[in-house]
């Protein structure tokens, strides 16, 4: 058998940390892994969002089903979801969703009574289980203009008017439906390197060479010395070196195997945590993959020639 | 109208198998390998790292179609290798990596937060 790894080791360096924001650089590895990350932060990683509504009385100016889609779109703190059960796996409860092991029970009254239009929002969202309840925007941090935050309004109701119902939260992916998608935002860029031809600098007069570092949208270049920072580069640089006459004075390549992640999370998980549970999922999928030995070849009548032969 | 359910991008049904493969009638150490219910984020990464190996002469994934949810992975391999082996052996390394990843990214989390509470 091989003993020899082709191997990679990639490598993280952490820029920003914050609670539902987060940028870091990966290195050392290859782009189809850092686009694996990215599209398994999206679709693959499980979060908990209401599946089931049932609604008893509803008597406010938005229809059903109206009110269950928004209700499904409510992030909820998902820091269960990874060591819950899919309903559809589950044996408690027959795959039916109502057991305690795969679903989470909500539920909501609210009646207007009187004059002033009641917001009923996501804090009036009661759940059977602490640990998931709709996400708190709140910051606590900055503390001006948020003495009272109020939650996602789900329906605006009148002097008379009442909505009562039942819901049932289940672990889903993003792949299934955008609600359970846990991040808002997950992007990646390649690290420019940013090479400057040092000899046509120097014949450049110190107006132009003025002239050429505030050319650039984003402060990268500091008169008589050069910075490298994480520059969304874009052609102005280049175009104004063109312009001055002197073209080649500035060369920006991405390095190919150095990346710059953004994460966004919705609130469901952690930033932090977001790309930790992507990283397990995808050692999940990989195992599922496996050649075992039980995976019988298949038969030659279902080959690929035999598929020609019918046409398939 | 013809849209398949949602969930068929990623429950397999019973009775059909996850992974299974055929060899190639007519080239020696080929095979194409078809995998169900997987996209571009398996066969890309496969695909790749398949690249690094020596004795791998081609690698190649394909799906075969947007609305039918499986890839096909062809690999050829010289006579030193097999296209089991190769698969298997990419498998491991990729698994190996992500092990490896996992373990940086922990261990740069806790010390970017050490040296962030020690500023307060």
């Amino acid at each position: 058998m091989e003993g020899v790894s082709y191997q990679r080791f990639p490598k993280i360096k952490i820029r920003e940390v914050r609670d539902d924001f987060m940028k870091f650089e990966l290195r050392e590895t290859d782009s189809s892994i850092a686009n694996a990350l990215r599209r398994v932060m999206i679709a693959e990683v499980p979060t908990i969002a209401i599946d089931l509504v049932e609604i008893e009385v509803n008597s406010s100016v938005l229809n059903d089903e109206f009110i269950a889609h928004r209700l499904g779109l409510i992030p909820l703190t998902s820091e269960r979801a990874m060591g819950m059960r899919f309903s559809r796996d589950c044996d408690a409860c027959d795959g039916d969703g109502q057991c305690e092991y795969c679903s989470v029970e909500f539920h909501l009254r609210a009646k207007c009574i009187n004059d002033q239009t009641l917001d009923v929002t996501s804090k009036d969202l009661y759940s059977s289980d602490h640990t998931v309840v709709p996400v708190d925007f709140s910051d606590s941090s900055s503390g001006f203009d948020n003495s009272e935050n109020k939650g996602i309004i789900i329906v605006k109701l009148r002097r008379g008017q009442e909505l009562i119902l039942r819901a049932i939260a289940r672990k889903g992916i993003g792949k299934d439906h955008a609600k359970w998608s846990p991040a808002a935002t997950v992007t990646f860029m390649y690290e420019p390197d940013i090479y400057i031809n040092e000899e046509l600098m120097e014949s450049l007069t110190p107006d132009e060479k003025r002239e050429f570092v505030e050319s650039s949208p984003t402060p990268v270049f500091k008169f008589d010395e050069n910075t490298n920072q994480a520059y969304t580069y874009d052609e102005e640089v280049i175009k104004k070196a063109e312009s001055m006459g002197k073209p080649g004075l500035v060369e920006i390549r991405a390095k190919e195997d150095c990346f710059i992640f953004t994460v966004e999370s919705t609130g469901a998980i952690k930033a932090s945590q977001l790309v930790l549970n992507a990283i397990d999922v995808l050692k999940q999928k990989l195992d599922a993959v496996r050649l075992s030995a039980d995976t019988v070849e298949a038969d030659e009548q279902f080959g690929e020639l035999g598929a020609h032969m019918r046409g398939g | 109208m013809n849209a398949p359910d949602r969930y068929e991008r990623f429950v397999v049904p019973e009775g059909v198998a996850k992974v299974s493969y055929e060899r190639d009638t007519k080239i020696i150490n080929a095979a194409s390998f078809t995998i169900e219910r997987e996209d571009h984020t398996i066969g890309n990464i496969v695909r790749m790292q398949l690249h690094r190996d020596e004795n791998v002469l081609f690698a190649g994934y394909k799906l075969p179609h947007p609305l039918k949810y499986k890839i096909i992975i062809r690999i050829h391999t010289t006579s030193q290798s097999s296209p089991m082996q190769a698969y298997n052996q990419a498998i491991n390394d990729l698994d190996k990596e992500l092990d490896h990843l996992k373990n940086a990214f922990e261990a740069e989390l806790a010390r970017h937060s050490g040296s962030q509470s020690r500023q307060y």
